[in-house]
């Protein structure tokens, strides 16, 4: 059971929760726990494709999950995952 | 609607002004709520690695540090601010397609070193159109 940080948001999906302690022991069983409790976050993280939404990052502590192991990295009952978007832009 | 308190706003002009003619960024905080009010604007560091008169980029590890910073204050992001160097502000393809639903995107028009204009966005989870929002920010300022 690991927790999952919310960001402000999202918290409107998790019954304004801004943390939520989910089961699995990787990164892909913990976010499928998540949203199978929270159906509403679903679109929110994945496109229609069920992949992670490509402004969606990951982090497992301090560890950003694209350079662990992705879906695959493993989750300790003690490890924290945060969702953390990819902003940027340009005035062209 | 998002409606900007003074301390707020002059630091996002100071830095938007300090930092002409390159493009900058930051996150805005305020409480949660039916309305968005920021009352604190923090800069970021321009993390992109070309040319930034027309690029910016935020690091996911300073928007990590930005959320604990939120939490540990009582008060959530709400926004992203950025500016736009001798240029309108508008949101571009390039923000669309580099832009993520969950905040306010705060443009700020810079012309000749000077504040301008800005207006607020909200981008849907698709990156294929923003909305305009309406925003308040004070007269002066500083
Ligand atoms: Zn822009």
């Amino acid at each position: 059971m690991a927790k999952v940080l919310i960001p402000t948001p999202l918290r409107q999906f998790t019954d304004k929760q801004d943390a939520v302690i989910a089961a699995g022991s990787t990164v892909g069983e913990v976010l499928g726990a998540l949203t199978a409790q929270f159906p509403a976050l679903r679109n929110n993280l994945y496109n229609a494709e069920g992949k992670l939404r490509s402004f969606v990052n990951v982090y497992v502590n301090d560890e950003d999950i694209r350079y662990l192991d992705k879906d695959a990295t493993a989750v300790k009952d003690s490890d924290t995952l945060s969702i953390v978007p990819s902003i940027a832009g340009g005035r062209s | 609607m998002i409606k900007i308190e003074p301390a707020a706003w002059t630091v996002m002009v100071q830095h938007a002004e300090s930092t002409f003619p390159n493009e900058c960024c930051g996150v805005m905080f305020g409480p949660s709520g039916e309305t968005k009010t920021v009352v604190e604007a923090m800069p970021l560091a321009n993390t992109y690695t070309g040319p930034q008169e027309d690029r910016y980029e935020i690091s996911p590890e300073d928007l990590l540090r930005a959320e604990r910073h939120a939490r540990q204050n009582g008060f959530d992001l709400i926004g992203i601010f950025h500016s736009h160097p001798d240029c309108d502000a508008y949101f571009s393809k390039t923000d669309l397609e580099n832009s993520c639903p969950w905040y306010s995107f705060v443009v700020l028009s810079i012309k000749g070193g000077r504040f301008d204009h800005a207006n607020s966005f909200l981008p849907n989870a698709d990156q294929t159109a923003a909305d305009k929002e309406p925003l308040e920010f004070p007269e002066s300022n500083g």
